[in-house]
């Protein structure tokens, strides 16, 4: 597992960005109530 | 922090990736459930029937329902692609949490961070080169046990690899030698903490400056409170935002000995090393701060913010493989043992001289 994640550093700066992108939207969406108030 | 390596074949379609998820997905969303279930069911159970028992949260649960899984039965390689994410919800889970934090206590806790960080850095990545020489360890191995155990665990030796033209094999060793001593932090320093009853504050930070991964530092801080978890973030973050420039200073010294390419672009190195969701965790925090989102709204992103962190916790049990770590040689584990014991022992001192300025 390691190495195979080592030679591919690429694909990890892009899935960091899709993460923050997720994270925005996300909060776009509750900022305009579009999705219901999220429970814990 | 480790990796969210999606191993991926370049010919599947977008659809296959997407479906070849939904497995590992689902299992990182059932561990972390059932923790979640456990901890309300004995917090339910001993509440009626008068009983006093310590609340065990539900991060515990998960990482040993995981670690069970993962070093019993196995994780069949259905499920590897989709469990793999857990990195992914973490990055997320990071970027809402900055809801939960005013940007000025943001930049007041990172500011201590970034300063105790940086004293911490200077004096761990040297203690770490002594050490190497001591086992006689490569020398770009113990480049790489640095950074991983100085910066932020696996992302920093993945990110430091290529920089340094490392072989594949040192970056397989330093990064079971990360992950094992990750897992271990987990149960040692809520424990260490508790017994030199750290403040929330004060154990969040140390947590956040002294464990490796993300994941595994996010984890040690909720395992001792809502409170520390939040702190530890915070500290972690400021520390991963440090990444670019020490892998920039090994790239330059690894180079200059003729063993590793020149950097040209010193700016794009820096940012295409720089992890993008503290950015994230700033923008929300500002938004946080201006009133962008009414309190429900803040509630439901600092829920979501914990939904994400399930599935990762989840991933932190079902990835760590025990007998796989343990197959990686004792001296690159010894030498990141006795450097983390030093950088533990060190920042712990740190954050006890800082204590007073913490005011969060």
């Amino acid at each position: 597992m390691p190495d195979t994640q080592a030679a591919k550093p690429q694909r990890l700066l892009s899935a960091d960005i899709f993460a923050v992108a997720l994270a925005l939207l996300a909060a776009l969406l509750v900022r305009l109530n579009l999705i219901p108030s999220i429970k814990w | 922090m480790a990796t969210t390596a999606i191993a991926t074949p370049r010919h599947q379609s977008l659809a296959l990736q997407t479906i070849a998820l939904v497995p590992g997905l689902l299992l990182l969303a059932a561990v972390g459930y059932a923790g979640k279930v456990i901890e309300q069911s004995i917090a339910a159970y001993t509440k009626s029937h008068h009983i006093t028992f310590p609340n065990i949260e539900y991060v515990l649960w998960a990482i040993v329902i995981g670690l069970i899984l993962s070093n019993t039965i196995g994780i069949p390689r259905v499920f590897a692609t989709g469990v793999a994410t857990y990195e992914f919800w973490l990055k997320a889970g990071i970027v809402l949490l900055g809801s939960r934090f005013l940007l000025g206590d943001v930049l007041h806790l990172g500011g201590i961070s970034l300063a105790l960080v940086a004293i911490a850095i200077t004096l761990s990545l040297t203690f770490m080169h002594v050490l190497g020489r001591a086992f006689k360890l490569k020398p770009k191995l113990t480049s790489l046990l640095a950074v991983g155990s100085s910066i932020c665990g696996v992302s920093a030796i993945i990110a430091a690899k290529p920089s340094i033209d490392a072989d594949d094999e040192d970056a397989s060793y330093a990064i079971a030698a990360i992950l094992a001593l990750g897992a271990i932090s987990l149960f040692t320093f809520p424990l260490i903490g508790h017994s030199l009853h750290l403040s929330d504050k004060a154990y969040g930070l140390w947590a956040g400056l002294a464990v490796d991964n993300t994941a595994e530092a996010t984890a040690a801080g909720a395992l001792y409170s809502d409170a520390a978890g939040k702190v530890a973030v915070l500290a972690k973050t400021s520390r991963n935002a440090l990444i670019g420039f020490i892998v920039l200073g090994y790239a330059i010294y690894w180079s200059s000995r003729g063993q590793a390419e020149k950097v040209t672009n010193k700016a794009a190195f820096l940012w295409q090393k720089f992890p993008k969701f503290v950015l994230g965790f700033l923008l929300i925090s500002l938004l946080a701060t201006v009133g962008f989102f009414t309190k429900p709204q803040l509630t439901s992103l600092a829920n979501l913010s914990r939904w994400a962190f399930l599935l990762t916790f989840a991933g932190v049990g079902l990835r760590t493989n025990l007998r796989e770590l343990g197959k990686q040689g004792w001296r690159p584990f010894a030498v990141g043992a006795i450097g983390e014991v030093f950088i533990a022992l060190l920042t712990l001192g740190l954050v006890y001289g800082a204590d007073h300025y913490l005011t969060l």
